[in-house]
């Protein structure tokens, strides 16, 4: 499956992951309560001059996926305006960009099997209440395989539907895509056990 | 155990699968991200514990950076934007609707939607709101005005969510773990 | 070889028999199980693998219960699923090969030694990180008949094996099949499938109606299937 990591090789790549993921929401605490605009906006101009150093391809990868924050600066920027407030809305939208722009870059630059280790290492004291790190790594590994093939089976139903219907699928698929999660379920586990179960 | 474990992982994809579909017709010519949908069926289908679990494991595969959540998106970004609130209150909402399903014996259908209006409307959009207020810098009040839009939409998914538990009762009563 | 012994074994779900009556010794090295869809074939090999625990009657493999000793099971008995969609657990491939190692105890780079092993021994080397997804249907049988040798059962359960396979997939398969040491149990709803065991099993409604050599019950078995095909009614839901 796909996963949010640049394709865009950069040093950060290279970067051990929990130190990344340890500075990154030390970065987010730190700007969380910070009023002032020259702070902020220095923050912000220091992380995009660190994307840049990383590589142009890779800022304009980041500079996307900060799109989905639009309709949110869009509201802020006409309640301040009606408001009259500017300076706090500015302060507001900053550390909001700051705080998401600093933890994709973390998602960007950190592959999936790092990211699992450190979860691992993290979950290490939990196992003396239960939580076995090896069920967690099997569930991560079922969620992987079987999404594509819930995806798939979602568009066989749609196909059938429209095989048959001028109109866009309705939620009638949802029963049917239900039913064969609850399917898929059963075979697995069965699979699981003939293999020697948990 | 072993049935727990895919039913947890199989319900976390299923989440994942609603939110990535192209958008599906809800009633007469209005496109949905089902997702919630997701959140509200882990709840009534699994059960309380069951129903939580599918959806941590959900967020925690996202919060690695797998691209589950509606349209693609993933990552530890989304988990300090604006909708943060939402994704906190994902697990709360499975777990209350569970619990309704589980605790209120009325006919499977009526308790469903109840748990998903419950768990899926006012615990879903009580933590999205209180989200967004700290996000955005704004009250209570006027970061309900901004989710406001959202009511009527996810109203009639817990109606759906309720049809579809019911019609899971009725083809395969056996798979309704929540009342098991 | 130890052999398979069933006594008086029955199975029923929500009260409903699915097998009655079942006694076996099953000793052969090639074994066939043939019988229309819904005749508990399946089932019966749910059994044998103790998948599922009978609702009466007892079952031995190697002297042991099945169904209690799993960790035993896991060497004394493999099982093919039908569709390999329902048996593949993992999203690559070295990780559904090196499962079942685990579970028999093997540390992890141990596990992977062995599969980057098996797949160059198969000229497939370069399989091992890809995605279970890009596998064709042969491919994906092939993936499962691995995962289950790796582990190195006694005995091998195959159910409908060759059901979604196209013709030289089924040939290369059964050529592969037919060199193993392993005892093989395979059951069909295809005659042609289980022409070649030692022995062959029929059943019909849950219950044992022909047992001996293959030339034999499946004469008879195809001259019964051929009278029901010419009667037109298929109208019994069974429930």
């Amino acid at each position: 499956m796909l996963t949010l990591t640049s394709a865009h090789e950069t040093a950060a790549h290279r970067w051990p992951a929990g130190p990344k993921l340890a500075a990154a929401a030390l970065g987010s605490a730190l700007i969380f309560p910070v009023q002032a605009l020259p702070v902020i906006g220095g923050a912000l101009l220091a992380l995009a001059a660190l994307h840049l150093v990383l590589g142009w391809g890779f800022t304009r990868e980041a500079a996307g996926r900060l799109w989905m924050l639009w309709p949110f600066l869009l509201v802020l920027a006409l309640w301040h305006l009606w408001t009259g407030e500017l300076r706090a809305g500015a302060v507001i939208a900053g550390r909001m960009v700051f705080a998401v722009a600093l933890a994709n870059l973390v998602t960007m630059t950190t592959r999936l099997d790092a990211m699992l280790a450190v979860v691992e290492r993290l979950l290490t004291p939990f196992a003396r209440f239960g939580l076995n790190p090896r069920v967690l790594a099997l569930a991560v590994a079922l969620v992987i395989r079987f999404t594509p093939v819930l995806l798939d089976k979602a568009g066989q139903l749609r196909q059938a539907w429209r095989a048959r219907s001028p109109k866009r699928a309705g939620v009638a698929i949802v029963l049917p895509l239900v039913l064969t999660a609850l399917d898929d379920a059963d075979h697995v586990a069965e699979a699981l056990r003939a293999r020697g179960g948990l | 155990m072993e049935r727990n474990l895919t039913h947890i992982a199989l319900f976390a994809a299923l989440i994942a699968v609603l939110g990535l579909v192209p958008k599906i017709d809800l009633a007469s010519g209005v496109p949905i991200t089902a997702q919630s949908l997701g959140i509200m069926l882990c709840g009534t289908v699994l059960g309380a514990k069951r129903g939580t679990l599918a959806v941590l494991l959900f967020l925690g595969l996202t919060a690695l950076g797998l691209p589950l959540l509606a349209g693609g998106r993933g990552g530890l970004g989304v988990f300090v934007s604006p909708t943060a609130g939402y994704l906190v209150g994902f697990p709360l909402a499975a777990f209350v609707a569970g619990l309704v399903m589980e605790k209120w014996r009325a006919p499977v259908g009526m308790a469903a939607f109840g748990g998903a209006f419950l768990g899926g409307l006012v615990v879903l959009h009580a933590c999205g709101i209180a989200g967004m207020a700290v996000v955005l810098g704004k009250t209570l009040p006027e970061a309900a005005g901004l989710a406001l839009p959202f009511f009527a939409g996810d109203l009639l998914k817990a109606v759906i969510a309720g049809a579809i538990t019911q019609g899971l009762a009725r083809v395969r009563p056996q798979a309704l773990l929540s009342r098991g | 070889m130890d052999g398979i012994e069933f006594s008086g074994v029955e199975y029923a779900v929500q009260g409903k028999p699915v097998l009655q009556g079942i006694t076996l010794s099953l000793h052969e090295r090639r074994i066939g199980i043939v019988g229309r869809n819904g005749s508990g074939k399946t089932t019966l090999l749910r059994l044998m693998a103790g998948l599922v625990a009978p609702t009466g009657g007892t079952i031995r493999v190697a002297g042991v219960d099945p169904a209690v000793d799993r960790k035993a099971m896991l060497r004394a008995i493999g099982i093919l699923f039908q569709n390999p969609d329902h048996q593949i657990i993992f999203p690559t491939v070295e990780e559904e090969l090196a499962f079942g190692l685990r579970q028999l105890g093997l540390r992890a780079d141990e596990a992977t030694a062995r599969v980057r092993a098996c797949l160059a021994a198969e000229a497939r080397a370069h399989w091992a990180a890809a995605p279970v997804t890009a596998l064709s249907q042969g491919q994906k049988q092939w993936l499962c008949l691995m995962a289950v040798l790796l582990m190195e059962p006694a005995t091998l359960l195959l159910d409908e094996p060759f059901a979604a396979l196209d013709l030289p997939t089924q040939a290369r398969l059964s050529r592969r099949l037919a060199a193993l040491p392993q005892r093989l149990i395979t059951i069909s709803h295809d005659p042609q499938a289980v022409a070649e065991c030692d022995r062959v099993i029929w059943l019909e409604t849950g219950r044992v109606v022909g047992d001996g050599a293959a030339a034999g019950v499946l004469a008879a078995f195809r001259a019964e299937m051929a009278r029901r095909g010419d009667s037109d009614a298929d109208t019994d839901l069974g429930a």
